[in-house]
């Protein structure tokens, strides 16, 4: 132990020993006007902004530096370093033009050299850019002249703008790191964002400050700072105490808020981000129930989802209707969630064979009584057990008899993978792009997330096609027949999207929800300011 | 003497082998490894790459090897002193591990403090007065603090004193601005945020100790063996100071070598809740990314750290008790 912190030790133990001693002499807190207070969950694991991404690391990225192209809050992709771009007829080749005058923290212009930097570290497996790395695989990047890039494809990929949404960092400043993830640049991390990185402290802040020169002029914010709070309560006690602006809270806590004289201050909104809560159905012929897609379809027809949310997901979800978000611009709003018809479900399962033929209560068919396992994984959350309880309900009601199977996350996902299960409940997050290859494509079993083994020709036919045509009102026509194909076949159940509800300071202003968050989004926190009066806090 | 402390440490060397290999077995037959282990298990990343791509990222992380010589390799690398890199961010786990270290075990030596300090007069009281009412009422009182669970008591402890009182700090171990202060100020305001998990971590061991403490004492100090002393006219005070409290201090001490270790990895649950940047909330961490260096070095750690403790507790018996020092070998 160093000497300052076993001074800290004896001094502390000298407080803890004189019983009684409450904090009446501890210094009031100092609070600096400003800068605004939120928390994360965890520590980024690294600060380099495009090295072993997760969460916390994207919405740093996000405000420290820039990419080509940025979703706006309609999902609409709109130009950031890139002024613009055009695609080769082909599809294979896409040339983008960069804005003039963006400038590094540091005074270096960003130029064509530092995109096709960013792009070669990702296809580096050592920099574990999990959000980056599949979708630039098969790409080779070159620049042209200083402010032209082009990108060349192995296959015609319409969503490619999509993964431009890639941080790009400086080549002069993280070419020259050995240790990217954790070296100098990842401690100082320089961008070209409103932000510029301020201070760290290991596992307890990150601190960013305005970048004054930023190419759009200066942000809204002085600064924000982020303090890591793992315990999610812990985190909620303290945005009541006015020690954070802002949260993104669960119903419960949200629920609890709404009763609370502490939560005065408070505003909040409600988002639905890409998230399905789905049940996947085993079809690959290893159990005679879910083959038949009148019977994958019974088994949502006999979920009364309506009310199962407002008694007991506190209104906090949505059905839904297939797992494209609502409020994309793909969506078919043609289709409805399947309804409540727990007689409909019946007649098709008696249709597809299933009666109850021995009288005991349990559908059968062929001698096998329709009794089938739902794996999920197990959650400290408790609405999950709720949801399976009530699938097993709502099912017994309709003849049908369902275990629940509760496995470790890893279990369910190896379990998953190796697609050893017969139904499977857990949530899928999908982005704003129309592609669904990996998850309904049947080459997608082994390599994506058709763990049930799903196929369809007239499916895989349109998939493929659609990730060929660059027209966006044919590709329109290809995404909507595509969504009412899959509808009918029901080859997994999605139920719910789950909201979001973000609690801040009412004087924040310029917050807008979105399926993607409220970080994730152009302008998003660069637009975000105190409102006139508020002295921060 | 010698002897028998140098059969002690080597007896040591081999459980602590057979410790690493456990848990690198351990480590590697639960489901997961390192690629599905990033937030939320996602999975998809590595799934949806070209069969190339995945063999480098399986090489990342030592996943193209058997295990027996992955095994080799962490134990050649450890016996050149070095825990190797992070799968998670490429830190030297040294570093890591380094780094949270010192809020670990401050934390936890507070609270052994504690525990042994106030457990003495607790003890004592009910040893001098056994079946009196402060030796049952501190007994049924030790029973229940002993089986309330941590993670409800941080909870309990951080909505009554921070929530609604408002006179201690939620979590962290620093105020805003904490380093703009004095020392004076800055030490009251670490140790305002020391407090609260302080008393999580250190109320079930006091039951335990103060228990210890009243049993030692009825054997040495109040019992049958020390009546007869009195009956020599050997005063209480005597008694009890000479005889009593020494002997039960040592022993005590020894016990708290090796709690120290438990302690440690008791602090992984109260760490979590208030949000303090310990070996706890590193070694969650690591084991929820597979991050197999670093589980490695948290557990060679906390092994030396046992070891340790038992043979520390062995020289004190030594030095504390004659008969152990001249039984043969």
């Amino acid at each position: 132990m160093t000497r300052p912190r076993a001074r800290l030790a004896l001094a502390a133990a000298w407080i803890l020993l004189c019983a009684g001693v409450s904090c009446s002499g501890a210094p009031e807190k100092p609070r600096a006007a400003g800068p605004l207070r939120v928390s994360l969950s965890s520590e980024p694991a690294s600060l380099s902004l495009i090295g072993n991404t997760d969460r916390s690391s994207e919405i740093l990225a996000a405000l420290i530096t820039e990419s080509l192209v940025a979703y706006d809050a309609r999902l609409g992709l709109v130009p950031r370093l890139a002024r613009s771009w055009e695609v080769s007829p082909d599809g294979l080749i896409w040339t983008f033009h960069l804005r003039e005058g963006v400038r590094w923290h540091d005074g270096a212009p960003v130029t064509a050299q530092d995109v096709a930097f960013t792009v070669k570290k990702v296809q580096d497996a050592a920099t574990q850019s999990r959000s980056y790395l599949s979708q630039f695989q098969d790409v080779s990047v070159e620049s042209l002249d200083p402010l032209t890039v082009r990108a060349r494809y192995a296959a015609p990929y319409a969503d490619a703008l999509d993964s431009w949404t890639l941080p790009i960092v400086p080549e002069h400043r993280a070419a020259a790191d050995p240790d990217f993830l954790s070296g100098e640049f990842a401690r100082h991390p320089v961008g070209c964002g409103a932000f510029r990185l301020k201070s760290v402290e290991a596992g307890r802040e990150i601190a960013l400050e305005a970048n004054d020169a930023y190419w759009e002029g200066r942000p809204g914010l002085d600064g924000i700072v982020f303090r890591i709070i793992p315990e999610e309560r812990t985190a909620f006690e303290a945005l009541l105490k006015g020690d954070l602006d802002l949260m993104n809270v669960t119903a419960d806590l949200w629920n609890e808020a709404q009763g609370s004289p502490r939560a005065a201050r408070l505003a909040s909104f409600v988002s639905y981000p890409f998230g399905v809560w789905y049940i996947g159905w085993n079809q690959d012929g290893s159990n005679p129930y879910f083959g038949d897609p009148r019977v994958r379809r019974a088994m949502v027809l006999a979920l009364d989802r309506n009310r199962f949310i407002s008694r007991v997901l506190s209104d906090k979800a949505r059905p839904a209707v297939g797992t494209w978000h609502p409020d994309s611009p793909w969506f078919d709003a043609s289709l409805a969630p399947w309804p409540y018809d727990p007689d409909a479900a019946r007649r098709l399962l008696d249709e597809a064979g299933w009666r109850d033929s021995n009288g005991n209560g349990t559908r059968d068919k062929d001698g096998v009584e329709f009794r089938f396992r739902l794996m999920m994984a197990a959650s400290s959350q408790e609405w999950t057990g709720r949801i399976a309880a009530w699938v097993q309900e709502s099912l017994a009601r309709i003849g049908v008899e369902m275990t629940i199977e509760k496995l470790e996350w890893r279990a369910f996902q190896e379990g998953r993978r190796a697609h050893r299960f017969q139904a499977a409940m857990a949530s899928l997050g999908l982005g704003p792009v129309p592609d669904q290859f990996e998850l309904y494509h049947s080459s997608s079993r082994e390599r994506g997330l058709n763990y049930g083994g799903f196929r369809d020709d007239e499916v895989d036919r349109l998939l493929v096609e659609g990730r060929r045509t660059f027209d966006p009102a044919r590709r329109l026509e290809i995404y909507h027949a595509i969504q009412r194909r899959i509808h009918d076949l029901e080859p997994i159940s999605p139920l719910f999207h789950f909201a979001v509800p973000v609690l801040y300071d009412a004087r924040l202003e310029g917050l807008e929800p979105s399926p993607r968050g409220i970080w994730l989004i152009t302008p998003g926190p660069r637009r975000w300011r105190w409102a006139a009066g508020a002295s921060g806090h | 003497m010698l002897l028998g402390l140098a059969r002690r440490l080597a007896s040591g060397l081999v459980t602590l082998l057979l410790v690493t290999c456990l848990a690198f077995a351990l480590i590697h037959a639960a489901p997961g490894d390192p690629v599905s282990a990033g937030e939320g298990g996602d999975e998809r990343w590595f799934l949806t790459l070209t069969p190339q791509r995945q063999a480098e990222v399986r090489a990342l992380y030592h996943l193209d090897q058997p295990l027996h010589l992955r095994y080799a390799g962490w134990l050649r690398d450890v016996a050149r002193l070095d825990l190797g890199r992070s799968f998670h961010d490429r830190r030297p786990v040294r570093d890591k591990i380094g780094e949270r270290l010192g809020t670990t075990l401050g934390i936890n030596l507070v609270a052994l403090a504690l525990m042994c300090v106030l457990s003495l007069p607790a003890g004592g009281l009910a040893a001098w007065r056994s079946g009196g009412a402060w030796d049952r009422l501190s007994a049924a009182a030790g029973y229940a603090l002993y089986s309330i669970p941590a993670f409800w008591a941080a909870l309990l402890l951080q909505i009554v004193f921070s929530v609604k009182l408002d006179w201690l700090p939620l979590y962290g171990l620093a105020s805003d601005g904490a380093e703009r202060l004095g020392t004076i100020h800055r030490l009251l305001d670490r140790g305002a945020h020391m407090v609260l998990p302080v008393v999580c971590l250190s109320y079930g061991g006091l039951a335990y100790f103060s228990r210890f403490v009243r049993a030692s004492l009825l054997e040495n100090a109040f019992g049958e063996a020390s009546r007869a002393a009195r009956a020599r006219g050997v005063s209480v005070a005597r008694l009890l100071f000479r005889h009593g409290l020494r002997q039960a201090a040592l022993p005590l001490l020894t016990l708290a070598g090796f709690v120290l270790p438990a302690l440690v990895s008791g602090s992984v649950i109260v760490e979590t809740i208030f949000s303090i940047p310990g070996l706890g909330s590193l070694f969650t961490e690591a084991v929820l990314q597979r991050d197999v260096p670093v589980v490695m070095g948290l557990t060679l750690l906390s092994s030396v750290m046992t070891l340790a403790g038992i043979v520390v507790a062995d020289v004190g018996y030594l030095l504390a008790d004659p008969r152990v020092r001249r039984a043969p070998g």
